[in-house]
């Protein structure tokens, strides 16, 4: 009684779904569009503090010191780091510092400008990535200054610019500071000549910097001088509180945005369910005449479940690659002209959208199996059921 | 072959029994062709669901080769319609995305590789095996489904009102294919016009879900089948 089949088989989920184009690309868009809009909104979202990671990543590289309530104390914290520290010292910077901002893409974030003697300043930019500068460095005491490429691009400076200056409100200095070099390094950067500092800026306290040698110990650096200078009239500054600080900072911000996208989820899942059910409710009398020729309601079942499954998969899949596309061109358009941090393969935000193909399947498995449950066929051979 | 023992088939309408088919025993022997005739609601398409395992009776019992049809489970009642049944339905019913030969070859049954275009030649449909349904006409898309009831040549082939959607011509035509490349196969053909049934080997007359007249035809009856 086995028999094989004669020609292939013309009940393939694929030859349904090619044949039924009109029915199945909408479908597959509507899961595509979904599965970007998620992916996109979470990607944007998690740009924000991918930008104060990025901006900011320049602190991973040293220790900041500033003494609290007593300017003096600046060299005698720097002295006791040096004969306490755990891990080998590369380099103890005594420097200024001036305030200015950068742009994001929620408004101005604030950033120091470092004034460094000569000899310094080669060292940190060295420190920083920079593997050669267009222009030159500052001459000591002038008021000019050296930017990397991120800043440069972010605040559209480009060599002869002023980076401060009387006229500019985020950037007050008596003196126009001329851009005299762009340091080519990934890392945000912005250095002028101490004696500039010392000379037109306020506070005049000396800040500290300290370098492990070994850079991977720069973390346990930080954390000891953080602990060690607790209660103390110091501060230290380190790249793991701008990673604390950042995510507490977005903890409320993603519980409501997990909210968001759930509901987000639940609305697109019911519609698509309903669509499904709706196109499968029109091809009643095909799975009628089936089960009345003899395919049984197992086989129908998984024959329209593969095709379901096939629809949502190839939507979201596609979903992910038109996230992938758009987050590229917000990239190459909005973000990257202005050194704005994007991940255009952000796996989480990949991730956010993989609940919504799930949640389809399940709605649409569901559905289908309770209408098929109590299915006759006879009806529809009768026409009772068209 | 097949046998039909006492069959009935009931369902309660408002708390009384309606019987759609009562206490029906006939047999169905191999390569014959048995018409059921009868006016609309005698319980004729009943009998023919009863009878391929689509219906389960109530009441008696419906054998094939022996074995009790309502005994078997949902899936081996389903395995045999496919493996050893045909049917024709009153409509056409044809999938709309596939061609005409792919209508005929979702029937999981072997035949050389050719015979559904060989069956659709012999029901002079070889020229159009691969319009798709909405390319063809009524009494076409019946041809369609006529090769569909015969791929793989079923051990019997059901019929109900195979005529009903088709002018009289066509429909005699339909019922002569049918009759004429069923080849070893029986043919249990529902119908409400008499004169389909010329080429049947008996017929058996329903009246409100029962029996009413002897057997007609073949070995059974003294009448001729023609003379109905």
């Amino acid at each position: 009684m086995t028999r094989s089949r004669a020609a292939t088989n013309p009940l393939a989920p694929l030859t349904y779904l090619r044949r039924n184009a009109g029915k199945t690309i909408p479908l597959t868009v509507v899961i595509v569009m979904a599965v970007m809009l998620v992916s996109g909104i979470i990607s944007m979202i998690n740009s924000i503090p991918l930008s104060i990671r990025t901006i900011y990543a320049y602190s991973k590289k040293f220790t900041g010191v500033t003494p609290r309530g007593d300017a003096t104390r600046t060299q005698v914290i720097l002295n006791e780091i040096k004969a306490k520290s755990p891990v080998a010292i590369d380099r103890v910077i005594t420097c200024r510092t001036a305030g200015t901002v950068v742009q994001s893409i929620v408004g101005k974030w604030p950033f120091f400008i470092l004034g460094l003697s000569p000899d310094d300043m080669t060292y940190y930019l060295r420190l920083q990535n920079a593997t050669d500068i267009d222009g030159r460095l500052p001459k000591p005491g002038a008021a000019e200054a050296v930017v990397s490429e991120p800043v440069a691009r972010n605040l559209n400076l480009k060599i002869g610019s002023n980076l401060l200056g009387p006229k500019l409100d985020d950037g007050f200095s008596p003196n126009n500071v001329k851009v005299v070099g762009i340091a080519k390094t990934d890392q945000w950067v912005m250095v002028v000549p101490i004696e500039y500092l010392r000379a037109y800026h306020f506070p005049p306290v000396d800040l500290g910097i300290v370098v492990a040698k070994n850079p991977a110990e720069q973390d346990r650096l930080d954390r000891w001088a953080d602990k060690h200078f607790k209660g103390q009239r110091a501060a230290i500054l380190a790249y793991f509180q701008i990673e604390k600080n950042t995510d507490e900072m977005f903890r409320t911000l993603y519980q409501i945005l997990n909210v968001v996208i759930g509901t987000l989820v639940i609305v697109i899942t019911f519609m698509m369910g309903m669509l499904i059910n709706i196109y499968q409710s029109q091809r009643i009398v095909e799975f009628g005449l089936l089960q009345a020729i003899g395919y049984t309601k197992r086989q129908i079942l998984s024959r329209v479940l593969t095709e379901t499954a096939m629809v949502v998969v190839v939507g979201w899949l596609f979903g992910l690659l038109a996230a992938y596309g758009l987050l590229n061109v917000a990239n190459a358009t909005l973000m990257a002209p202005r050194a704005y941090a994007i991940n255009p393969v952000d796996k989480v935000a990949y991730l956010y959208s993989l609940p919504m193909p799930i949640a389809i399947l399940v709605v649409a498995a569901a559905t289908i199996t309770v209408r098929f449950k109590n299915f006759d066929p006879i009806g529809v051979v009768e026409r009772r059921i068209v | 072959m097949l046998r039909a023992v006492n069959a009935s088939l009931n369902y309660q309408d408002h708390g009384r029994d309606i019987f759609a088919c009562r206490d029906i025993s006939i047999d169905v022997q191999a390569n014959e062709f048995v018409g059921i005739l009868g006016p609309s609601g005698s319980g004729k398409s009943s009998l023919l669901y009863l009878l391929s395992g689509l219906k389960t009776p109530t009441g008696g019992d419906i054998l094939y080769q022996g074995k009790s049809i309502p005994a078997m489970s949902d899936e081996d009642r389903s395995r045999l319609r496919i493996e050893e049944f045909g049917f024709v339905f009153q409509q056409p019913f044809l999938l709309g995305y596939l061609t005409a030969l792919e209508n005929i070859s979702v029937i999981p049954r072997a035949g050389s590789p050719n015979e559904a275009h060989e069956l659709l030649e012999q029901l002079g449909m070889g020229a159009k095996a691969h319009r798709f349904p909405h390319e063809l006409s009524g009494g076409e898309r019946q041809r369609v489904c006529v090769a569909r009831a015969l791929y793989g040549r079923p051990k019997i082939i059901f019929a109900d009102e195979p005529t009903a959607a088709l002018d009289h011509k066509n429909g005699v035509s339909t019922v002569n294919l049918l009759n004429r490349l069923r080849g070893e196969g029986s043919l249990v053909m529902v119908t409400h016009d008499p004169t389909m049934l010329d080429g049947a080997d008996r017929v058996i007359r329903l009246a409100d879900g029962e029996m009413t007249a002897p057997i007609l035809g073949g070995h059974e009856s003294a009448e001729p089948t023609r003379d109905i």
